[in-house]
């Protein structure tokens, strides 16, 4: 059966202590053995505890707290880089708003500028033709008029012979010429 | 079938002789199977603090991690019980935590558990409710008695309710040795005898009978055992709780009640 070497290796050494158990009463109560039992729990008790309060507690602790520094100085370090990050992009924004700004008033000076420009050579160009224009209007009535004067003499021509044919005699020059005058201030 | 008593015999291993301490009578100082195992546990903690604190890194291993978890039970213990005072009372409650749960797990592993001695378990439950008197005391003086009377009782009951706060606290160390003890030697004893109906089954002492008997019995001792490991960690993790709950009372007597 299970046990029974023990049994009989034991038997030797408890053989006062088999008896009591024998007896029916638990082996725990056998006080005998209580002394020795506490005394030496009390031993080992007391080492642990100095050994766990004065070595194994605070190099525990030790580290736990310099891993909770370690990792509130890196959340602290990622927080400021992540605020510089931060300042950095709105700086960026801005200059990025300020050279749109920028090129869009550039654009504008340049429109205004090609614009003033258009117009100039405008005026210009509408200028000069005017100027043509005019030039070829006096030349016009220059010609009109030389023509105009031809008229006259042409008219008393006209008139003298047609006098002198109708009654035979020629009509002095003089009467002709202010008829004709006359005829043309009325046709004016 | 064998004894399921057996186990809980101390045997001396090496005889010395017995010296007479005063109070205390007659005491032998033969080394024991108990002391044997007390030992063991303490030098096993011992050991498993020593590697785990050996080279602390801020990232642990695996080794330092489960140290720290340890580690980590008793200082939230201590903290979320006793309070911001909690620190000093740590080593105390740590070592009394990590000496039961190494006494309870050898006892499965070894044949001789040291925690189902009631003379060990009455130890932890002396020790710890004499340290919660010298603490009581020397913060408090007298005022320690202020324990038994709690506030905002009326006058009439206070009798009664002085008596029972008084008996309750009396029997806070033999409540804390006897479920250890109880809980320790129980579970072994139901393991041997599960075990001794394998025994005498495999040894065709009950015929054809035996393979049934053996079959659950040995389903038995399997299921009893994972509850057993349960049962090893528990009862130290409900005596720091309750050593932690005792201390707390002292510590922050008067208020918080």
């Amino acid at each position: 059966m299970a046990g029974s070497s023990e049994h009989a290796v034991a038997a030797g050494e408890t053989h006062a202590t088999t008896e009591a158990h024998g007896s029916g009463g638990l082996p725990q109560f056998e006080f005998q053995h209580w002394g020795g039992q506490i005394a030496w729990l009390l031993v080992l008790f007391v080492i642990l505890y100095v050994l766990v309060s004065r070595v194994f507690a605070p190099r525990i602790r030790g580290v736990i707290d310099e891993r909770a520094s370690t990792i509130a100085g890196a959340l602290e370090a990622a927080r400021r880089v992540q605020a510089e990050a931060a300042d950095q992009t709105r700086a960026a924004q801005a200059d990025l708003a300020e050279a749109r700004a920028a090129s869009h008033r550039v654009a504008a000076e340049a429109k205004a500028a090609a614009a003033a420009k258009t117009a100039a050579r405008q005026a210009e160009e509408g200028a000069k033709l005017a100027e043509r224009m005019a030039e070829a209007e006096t030349r016009i009535r220059a010609s009109r008029d030389a023509a105009m004067s031809q008229v006259s003499g042409i008219a008393a021509e006209t008139a003298a012979a047609i006098i002198e044919k109708l009654t035979g005699a020629a009509a002095p020059a003089k009467d002709v010429d202010a008829a004709v005058a006359a005829a043309q201030g009325a046709a004016h | 079938m064998a004894d399921p008593l057996h186990q809980f015999q101390i045997q001396k291993l090496v005889e010395l002789p017995d010296v007479t301490v005063p109070g205390l009578g007659l005491v032998d100082l033969a080394i024991t199977n108990s002391h044997v195992a007390m030992t063991l546990a303490f030098a096993v903690i011992v050991g498993f603090l020593a590697l785990v604190t050996a080279r602390p890194q801020v990232v642990p291993g695996r080794l330092q991690s489960v140290g720290e978890q340890l580690f980590g039970l008793i200082d939230n213990l201590t903290e979320s019980i006793i309070g911001h005072e909690g620190r000093h009372y740590f080593p105390f409650v740590f070592t009394v935590f990590t000496l039961v749960l190494a006494m309870n797990f050898l006892g499965l592993f070894l044949v001789f558990t040291a925690t189902s001695q009631i003379a060990v378990t009455a130890t932890f439950g002396a020790l710890t409710i004499g340290v919660v008197l010298v603490i009581g005391f020397a913060k408090h003086g007298l005022g320690f008695f202020k324990l038994f009377v709690p506030s905002g009782v009326p006058w009439v009951l206070l009798p009664v309710i002085v008596l029972i706060e008084f008996v309750s606290f009396l029997l806070r160390p033999v409540t804390l040795t006897l479920r250890l003890f109880g809980n320790m030697m129980g579970g072994h004893v139901a393991l041997k005898v599960f075990a001794g109906f394998v025994a005498v089954a495999a040894v065709g002492g009950l015929g054809w009978l035996g393979v049934p008997v053996a079959i659950m019995s040995f389903g038995m001792v399997t299921a009893l055992t994972a509850l057993e490991f349960l049962v090893a960690f528990l009862q130290a993790f409900v005596f720091a709780v309750l050593t932690c709950i005792y201390l707390n009372d002292v510590v922050n007597l008067g208020h918080g009640h």
